[in-house]
């Protein structure tokens, strides 16, 4: 059995790393609060830039985020910076409730002031720094894991090698008791009759297709040519040809496990097991929907390359471009192309990508990490008020 | 196409046995004979046409309108007939799933 060294939160998860969260819980705070997390070594910044107006559907998830956010396992504590008392004593009412460490400030709190808001933040966050660093790592089986399967600038490698890699990997998540989550809904058109013949029940099957066919009826809403937009221009210089050969390159992430069920943007899985997130395919998005549900660590495979990361949770960029692999060497993180070249078989592969994630859940840092790539983004639904 | 030795290295590939098109795992040229993996089988084919880094290779005649098959799944339909070793990419296959939206 796989373990590694993490933390243990009162939630009862485990983290993999152990960040100081400077969350701006909306975008007036936002600058300041990339100052102060500027002066707090290893700090995280987060900012939410909306806030005031949403409603519907975009203040669910803003919600939903926020709170992943702040009390996701990879962060030993969180400062909540903004300028909506209401709205921050009820994240903080949520963060309770999980036993994450927080504190709490408002523009209110500092007269408006955004010298002082910076200083009496700049000291709350040291304070919270120095407690979280006596955090001491300890044992925990590899199951402890929420993975998000990503992947980004994609080629004809992505979908023969590198995607089936992390079918493997993924494979080897559910059956170990570990949450694996597969995105990008608009990828799944073409594969979908795959997946939903995957799913638990026939809800999840039903949920599966109606998602897919929710995405295409906004393109057309839209006026989109989803044939145009998808696969990108990128992606067919590279010799991807269509939508289907794509999305069946795509959704081999997703392994041969069944689907568990669907679930919305940022909402976490209630169960381990293979889930899947109704969510837009653009990484930045994707990928906070991810570390909302509770991901702390992803496995993001790319073709031509792709340096996007999450903040929150360290992303292992994995390629079987053989001139990715050697091109890109400060991004690629898990080289997969012996296997595309035929020098090693591609089930050989799956051990070492396990011993990586491990090497990185003990602290080994990425290159997304080490080049300080990380963000993260809420996906928006609406306008708002 | 002609069954040809395991040994030797490979020149495209093609993951399930019922695909008819391979992708090429180096730029290959008109004139050039491939040697493509096909789920276990490895085989032989006359390439004629140039074909990218990455790209398709049709493994036999697919007709106008036929479906391609890759992962042993469609990916689309021939706009274009093509033979043996032509190149297959977005000049001779479309969307099957996508023209349905638009319909």
């Amino acid at each position: 059995m796989i373990t590694f060294l993490g933390y243990h939160r009162p939630d009862g998860r485990v983290g993999i790393r152990n960040r100081l969260l400077i969350l701006s819980v909306g975008g007036l705070t936002g600058p300041a609060c990339r100052r102060i997390a500027a002066g707090l070594l290893n700090a995280a910044c987060v900012v939410l830039p909306y806030e005031a107006g949403l409603v519907g559907e975009d203040k669910a998830a803003h919600d939903r985020a926020a709170l992943g956010m702040a009390a996701h396992p990879n962060v030993g504590a969180a400062l909540l910076i903004g300028d909506n008392p209401q709205v921050l004593e009820h994240l903080a009412a949520g963060l309770r409730k999980t036993g994450q460490r927080h504190a709490v400030l408002t523009l209110d709190d500092c007269l408006n002031d955004v010298f002082l808001l910076q200083e009496k933040a700049q000291r709350l966050g040291a304070e919270m720094l120095r407690e979280i660093s006596r955090d001491r790592r300890a044992p925990a089986p590899l199951s402890a894991l929420t993975v998000g399967l990503e992947c980004g600038r994609s080629d004809p490698s992505s979908g023969l090698v590198a995607n089936p890699l992390l079918g493997r990997v993924a494979d080897h998540l559910v059956d170990i008791g570990a949450v694996a989550l597969l995105g990008e809904t608009t990828e799944w058109l073409g594969a979908e009759h795959l997946l939903a013949a995957r799913a638990r029940s026939p809800e999840t099957a039903a949920a599966i297709t109606g998602a897919v066919a929710a995405r295409e009826q906004m393109a057309v809403a839209a006026g989109l040519d989803l044939l145009g937009r998808n696969p990108t221009p990128t992606n067919i210089a590279s010799g991807l040809s269509t939508i289907e050969e794509k999305s069946l390159g795509s959704t081999a992430k997703s392994g041969s496990r069944p689907i568990e069920g669907v679930l919305g943007y940022a909402e976490t899985p209630a169960t381990p097991g293979l889930w899947v997130m109704d969510a837009p395919a653009y990484a930045p998005e994707s990928l906070t929907g991810f570390v909302a549900a509770g991901a702390q660590l992803m496995l993001f495979t790319t073709g031509v390359g792709n340096s996007y990361v999450s903040l929150l949770a360290p992303t292992i960029k994995v390629s079987a471009n053989p001139q990715s692999c050697t091109r890109l060497q400060g991004q690629i993180d898990f080289a997969a192309d012996r296997a595309f070249l035929g020098q090693v078989p591609p089930e050989a592969l799956t051990e070492a990508l396990l011993a990586e994630m491990a090497a990185v859940a003990n602290g080994g840092l990425t290159w997304g990490e080490i080049l300080g790539e990380g963000d993260e983004v809420v996906s928006r639904f609406g306008a708002a008020l | 196409m002609t069954h040809a030795p395991e040994n030797l290295p490979i020149d495209a590939i093609a993951l399930a046995p019922e695909d008819n098109v391979a992708n090429v795992l180096h730029a290959l040229e008109a004139g050039q004979v491939a040697r493509v993996r096909r789920g276990d089988d490895v085989r032989e084919i006359t390439v004629t046409q140039p074909i990218p880094f990455g790209h398709k290779l049709a493994l036999e005649s697919i007709a106008l309108g036929a479906t391609a098959i890759k992962y042993g799944t469609a990916i689309g339909r021939m706009t274009r007939a093509v033979a043996q070793g032509e190149h297959v990419h977005i000049h001779n296959l479309t969307s099957a799933r996508a023209a349905k939206v638009q319909g």
